[in-house]
């Protein structure tokens, strides 16, 4: 600790390359942590909007493919189901924006509460829904992203079936689980009617929920069992797991990023230690006085490292704070922002925390300990040869 | 002044046996010492001089513990400096040598109270009695008014009076000086070279210095002239001496001790 002053007073020696190579450090630390708090981000966001009792189902050759609807009630039936409810993929496109902006489903009116208990809509909401045929049901985030409230009027024009529906939101979803809107697929089924079409024969996906977390993986086994050998087979999974695929290609994304982020951390790492062998270059003279009054290798070794090693901490610490304040602003803006996805679920853990001291400590040492090593070990006479 | 080597009534501090430095300078060896040998008594101010490349830089690095000798032998205050290590040296320096060097070679980031606690960074001394030995010794060299100021806003004898502080913080056996006066006009290398001789009378400290200056011999106990790495004696000795005075117009005037 008595170095201490000597050590500071050496990092005030020039400013703003103590300030630039800090700043490097920082960013180079900043980035690595905000990367590092992607896969924890995705989980966390994927735990916050899946139960872990629902369970999707749809069809085995993918999303687009549809299912019978006589399907749904053979499922409701099967043992531990609580409840199941068909969902059809609208599409519908609000006019303002002119396309698909959030997901919006026709859904089994009756069925749908059962399946999603944990999004706490109002019961009396749920049963305006039952009530009026136009009616929907919105998320908190797109009623706040379009400025809509319960009452209004709004018209989706679909994008998968030949119909523009007027509806009237008849209730929220009262969290920011989900951007999703629900409509009556009776509705649909009648507007389809009403062009002469067949109506709703079908269904897009399936939500099932389990009556106990511990019987999901037989209800989805069953579920699969039943559709075995039938036109439609289908593929169940968890909520968890149909979102994450989603994300799939996120996470290879992420993947490539860290990598690229442990070179850009690399490249920092010669970056300050050039700027600490430069330091070096500068001080020989002085060091070689410090060898002289009888500063042993040790002790030169020792400050010089130190330098690089505490700068590169407090641009660390500084990198971590910045990491938190970002996420932080991100998880406020997110409210605000329902496009940002995930990105509002970043959150900066304490591994992420000692994860980034340590990357900035070990960018230090390893900066420092070159330059530091080749000056301590010079004889005292060299290095004063060398310099005077 | 008496300039015959090994004089002098007090027990030597510095006993320097038949030595010799060679080092190796590209393809060349250079003998930059030959067979010298010298004792210097305790409580003496010693000069050494000789044109450049004489050996009295590689001399002075030996008695100081900076280097060690090709051959021969070199006893400081009864340690025999050619069994140490580079870092057993090192810390033999920090306790028994105090340096002062031509150009200062202070620390531009420290303050003249820092940059003269310095050595006593080595020792166990707690920050407030590192602090206090400062300020006296930088008192000594009379800059007490300076202690916080930075080498940029001292003068060059002030910068000079600042590294003997920094030299005899740690009251040291022997200061070991390398051309003290060689950065400085000469009322302020008339005021350093007073300074490096009180400290051999009021403080008894050994002084030894290598110096250009002819007004040095004015000051010294005993000078010993060095050429081509030879310690020159008897008729070669006194014909450098005279040959110094004579270019410095000094006549051998000596200030009262």
């Amino acid at each position: 600790m008595k170095y201490a002053g000597l050590v500071l007073a050496n990092l005030g020696r020039n400013k703003l390359r103590t300030a630039l190579t800090g700043g490097a450090i920082m960013l180079a630390v900043l980035l690595v942590c905000v990367l590092l708090t992607m896969p924890a981000g995705l989980d966390a966001f994927l735990n916050n909007i899946a139960s872990n009792t629902r369970i999707s189902v749809h069809n085995k050759a993918g999303l687009v493919y549809a299912m019978p609807y006589a399907f749904t009630r053979k499922v409701r039936q099967i043992d531990g189901v609580a409840a199941a409810c068909a969902f059809v993929w609208f599409g519908g496109a609000f006019e303002e924006a002119g396309r698909v902006t959030f997901p919006n489903f026709a859904v089994e009116v009756e069925q749908v509460g059962a399946v999603y208990p944990d999004y706490d809509v109002p019961a009396q909401q749920l049963a305006d829904f039952r009530r009026y045929r136009d009616g929907a049901i919105v998320g908190r985030q797109t009623m706040r992203r379009y400025g809509w409230k319960i009452g209004d009027r709004v018209t989706l024009r679909s994008t998968v079936w030949p119909v523009n529906l007027d509806f009237r939101i008849v209730g929220e979803i009262p969290n920011e689980r989900s951007p999703l809107l629900w409509m009556n697929r009776d509705y649909l089924d009648e507007a389809l009617k009403a062009q002469g079409r067949s109506g709703l024969g079908i269904t897009t996906l399936i939500w099932v929920r389990a009556a106990d977390p511990d019987r999901v993986n037989a209800i989805m086994r069953a579920v699969d069992e039943l559709s075995r050998n039938s036109d439609a087979e289908t593929a169940s999974e968890t909520e968890k797991s149909f979102f994450s695929s989603f994300f799939g290609s996120l996470k290879g994304f992420v993947t490539i990023i860290l990598v690229v982020t442990g070179l850009v951390a690399l490249c920092i790492v010669f970056i300050a230690a050039n700027t600490a062998s430069m330091g070096v270059r500068e001080r020989a003279g002085e060091l070689a006085i410090l060898k002289a009054i009888g500063f042993g290798r040790r002790a030169i070794f020792g400050t010089l490292l130190a330098e690089a090693t505490v700068l590169s901490m407090v641009a660390g610490l500084g990198g971590v704070l910045l990491t938190i304040a970002l996420t932080d602003a991100l998880h406020t803006f997110a409210g605000w922002n329902p496009s940002l996805g995930p990105l509002g679920a970043f959150i900066v853990t304490a591994s992420v925390i000692v994860q980034g001291v340590f990357l900035s400590l070990f960018v230090g040492m390893l900066a420092g300990v070159v330059p530091a090593f080749g000056a301590a070990r010079k004889s005292v006479v060299a290095t004063l040869h060398e310099v005077f | 002044m008496d300039a015959t080597p090994g004089s002098g009534a007090s027990a030597p501090l510095i006993q320097i046996r038949d030595v010799s430095r060679r080092y190796v300078r590209g393809v060349d060896e250079v003998h930059a010492l030959e067979h010298v040998s010298l004792d210097i008594p305790a409580g003496h101010f010693v000069g050494f001089m000789g044109p450049s490349g004489s050996g009295k830089s590689t001399l002075l690095n030996l008695v100081s513990g900076i280097d060690r000798p090709s051959e021969g032998e070199v006893v400081v205050a009864g340690q025999r400096l050619n069994d140490l290590s580079e870092d057993e040296l090192a810390r033999w320096r920090a306790r028994h040598v105090g340096l002062i060097f031509q150009f200062f070679n202070l620390m531009p980031v420290l303050s003249a109270r820092d940059n003269v606690a310095l050595p006593l960074l080595l020792t166990k001394l707690d920050k407030a009695e590192r602090i206090r030995r400062a300020e006296t010794a930088l008192r000594v060299v009379g800059l007490e008014e300076r202690l916080d100021h930075y080498p940029r806003t001292l003068s060059g004898g002030e910068q000079q009076r600042v590294a003997i502080a920094r030299a005899i913080v740690t009251d040291p056996d022997l200061i070991v000086a390398d051309e003290p006066t060689g950065d400085l006009d000469a009322r302020n290398a008339e005021a350093i070279l007073d300074l490096l001789r009180q400290l051999r009378q009021h403080f008894g400290k050994t002084v030894v210095m290598v110096t250009h200056d002819p007004r040095a011999l004015r000051f010294v106990d005993d000078a010993y002239h060095l050429d081509k790495g030879v310690l020159l004696e008897g008729e070669d000795a006194a014909r450098a001496r005279e040959a110094i005075r004579v270019s410095a117009g000094a006549g051998g005037a000596r200030p009262p001790r």
